[in-house]
């Protein structure tokens, strides 16, 4: 049985290292090779694994992950397979796995149904862009999530306003995802540049763990977080890395996760 | 009567605070949109209280777009129908030739009110694109309109246009490379840029204020057929029917919300039946078929979806009801029972549109033929003091190389 986000962080905390955070898209290229790429990443030290269930419209999501997302459907991957594959994967490594999707798929699939069926594979956590908490009093997502216990990974971004902060903080549970610069998920050379202004900012109404993605790709980024977030979170920059080369990829990454910076931010 | 005779009114069909309309509708987005949803939110609240912006809109309206658009009396189309009386309202008189340029008269002005630099826009058939391009070159803004590859394609007058415009076209190559993946890359590049950039959506549907706004921009169509007719038949005298086609529902709406309030009118929205409306993938009917209710594109509304919840292409042979979703407020009018939700194939559309052609010598644009194609089926089963109004939403120049395929 896999370990709860909160057991995991905890972990983190305890090895003075940054968490690190990667993601899959179900079904991509195939759902035996989701398996195996998700077993490499555990293997290599990874802290959580997003598991996206793929869906036709992916609207948080930048061309990489959205081509995989549309290979996923064209491929017949159905929600089922998420469940089945997720049971597995759970029974088979320590790390927490948690769903990211979009509302659409559990809004169809019943949400009640959905969290029991979260619970009965293992998932540990949930992450849903597209259902913010202003239309929670329609949904009852987070409320049905609480009392299946799962948590749910809210996001921020540079632009979110304090007042929002305090209204996200006051929601989120073991998580919170900062979303490192504007625009979607995708890869690029150079962070922002006022990232630790803005996480700064965060801290102020939250206290949970941070974990901070969109645009991190190499061992660099992730030296750069340390003092500043909690957890690094790569998913574009892995999507693509053919199996046989993804524990050598993944190898210096996590190495950065205990290395502290040796020269200021860039 | 109680017919609105100043722009933003309300009607008891309205969305809250938050965007619902009922249950539908809201705002299903990612966080990294909220700050610019807010902040177009509270902008356009403001703009809409103001009496300057009332009237610089009315001004445009009149100057630029030609306003008001005809309300013809169709004879020899209502003398062939034998039955009610059948007027046009020809909003493909308009400027850049169809209602768009209604709503991105509004937007443009709203987005010089924000400080705004830079318009991006989403476009299937390439008519709102070419109407934002419009309002780009006259208000001085840079222009990005989103189109779909195989748009592209098959609207290549059109792309030409934008481009002599000043617009920047981005061919958009995920998904099926149609309206749907358009959208979604608007959503992204003003999610990139929130600060500079102003979406200007092209329909009643997405996140709130969207349905709203867009609604509120193209809600003349109705207070001048309320005026016109009037002038036409007498004070007092309401429409029997208000037809209109309705893909996202931007023009439907604009004729219907003035008349919402008024139940003796009866409202008639024409979907898109394609080809086989039993056939996923051939028909564009969110609800003339079963309505599959989901939230898709940051709106809660009717989808055309798979029993997984994956939108579903779809098919018409007009591309501005090629559309797999509705906007969120028709989606609440149907499901109240106010307006009434009907279909029309690829086949009555093209015949509608040669018998219009034929018998009036007006060109409707396909989209506009669905409404109609029903008003043919509609029109002689009423009596003749009955009065059936029909939106023809736009001209038909735009479809001259379809056309000549079929006609």
């Amino acid at each position: 049985m896999s370990r709860t986000i909160a057991e995991q962080l905890a972990l983190v905390k305890q090895e003075q290292r940054l968490g690190f955070m990667t993601h899959v898209v179900i079904g991509h290229p195939s759902l035996e090779e989701t398996r195996q790429r998700v077993e490499i990443m555990a293997a290599a030290g990874v802290d959580i694994i997003e598991l996206q269930i793929p869906f036709s419209d992916p609207l948080a999501d930048g061309p990489a992950i959205a081509q995989a997302n549309h290979q996923a459907v064209a491929n017949g991957v159905i929600i089922e397979d998420c469940f089945v594959l997720a049971k597995e994967l759970s029974n088979t490594v320590d790390i927490p796995l948690q769903f990211i999707g979009y509302y659409n798929t559990v809004l169809n699939y019943g949400i009640e149904k959905f969290m029991a069926d979260c619970v009965a594979a293992g998932i540990a956590g949930l992450t849903f862009p597209d259902m913010p908490i202003d239309e929670e009093q329609y949904e009852q997502f987070y409320y049905h999530a609480q009392q299946a216990g799962l948590p749910v990974v809210q996001l921020v971004s540079p632009a979110t306003a304090p007042e929002r902060l305090q209204l996200i903080a006051e929601h989120a549970t073991d998580l919170v995802y900062c979303v490192a610069r504007f625009g979607v998920t995708g890869a690029t050379d150079e962070l922002n540049t006022q990232l630790g202004e803005y996480l700064d900012r965060v801290r102020q109404y939250v206290t949970l763990p941070l974990a901070v993605g969109f645009g991190i790709s190499t061992p660099q980024h992730i030296q750069a977080l340390h003092g500043k977030a909690d957890m690094a979170v790569i998913g574009s920059a892995l999507l693509n890395v053919p199996i046989n080369k993804l524990a050598n990829t993944l190898q210096p990454l996590c190495a950065a996760l205990s290395v502290p910076p040796t020269n200021t931010i860039q | 009567m109680k017919i609105p005779k100043t722009l933003f009114f309300k009607t008891q069909f309205d969305a809250d605070k938050q965007g619902h309309f009922g249950e539908f509708g809201g705002r299903y987005v990612p966080e990294m949109l909220i700050p610019a949803l807010d902040e177009l939110n509270a902008a356009y609240e403001e703009a809409k209280h103001d009496s300057v912006f009332i009237q610089q809109v009315l001004d445009l309206y009149k100057h630029y777009i030609g306003r008001p658009s005809a309300l013809y009396f169709a004879e020899r189309l209502t003398a062939k129908l034998g039955g009610a009386k059948i007027y046009l309202k020809n909003e493909g008189l308009n400027h850049t030739g169809a209602h768009k340029i209604n709503h991105c008269v509004g937007q443009a002005l709203l987005a010089q009110r924000m400080n705004k630099k830079r318009l991006i826009a989403e476009t299937g058939a390439g008519q709102h694109g070419v109407a934002t391009a419009t309002v780009a070159a006259k208000f001085g803004f840079a222009c990005t309109v989103h189109m779909g590859e195989v748009d592209m394609e098959r609207q290549a007058p059109n792309v030409q246009l934008m481009k002599q415009l000043g617009a920047e076209v981005i061919p958009v190559k995920e998904g099926n490379r149609t309206l749907k993946d358009a959208v979604t890359s608007a959503i992204q590049d003003w999610m990139g840029d929130p600060e500079d950039a102003y979406y200007l959506l092209g329909s009643a549907l997405g996140p709130h204020p969207y349905p709203t706004m867009v609604r509120d921009f193209q809600s003349i169509i109705g207070m001048e057929i309320a005026e016109q007719l009037q002038e036409r038949e007498g004070v007092g005298v309401l429409p029997n029917y208000l037809v209109a086609c309705v893909g996202g529902g931007s023009n439907a709406i604009g004729m219907f919300n003035a008349f919402l309030d008024v139940p003796e009118v009866q409202l008639i929205g024409v979907e898109a039946g394609g080809t086989d409306i039993y056939t996923p993938g051939q028909h564009a009917t969110r609800l003339a078929s079963t309505p599959q209710l989901g939230v898709v594109e940051g709106y809660k509304s009717y989808f055309l979806q798979d029993e997984h919840g994956n939108v579903e292409a779809t098919h018409s042979i007009s591309a501005g009801l090629d559309y797999a979703g509705i906007g969120p407020q028709h989606a609440y009018l149907h499901s109240v029972g106010r307006v009434r939700y009907e279909s029309a194939s690829d086949n009555e559309a093209l015949n509608a549109v040669k018998t219009t052609s034929h018998l009036e010598g007006i060109i409707p644009a396909l989209e506009s033929a669905h409404a109609i194609a029903y008003v043919m089926r509609l029109a002689p089963t009423l009596v003749p003091d009955e009065i059936v109004v029909v939106n023809v939403s736009g001209r038909g120049d735009k479809d001259q190389h379809i056309l000549k395929q079929y006609l």
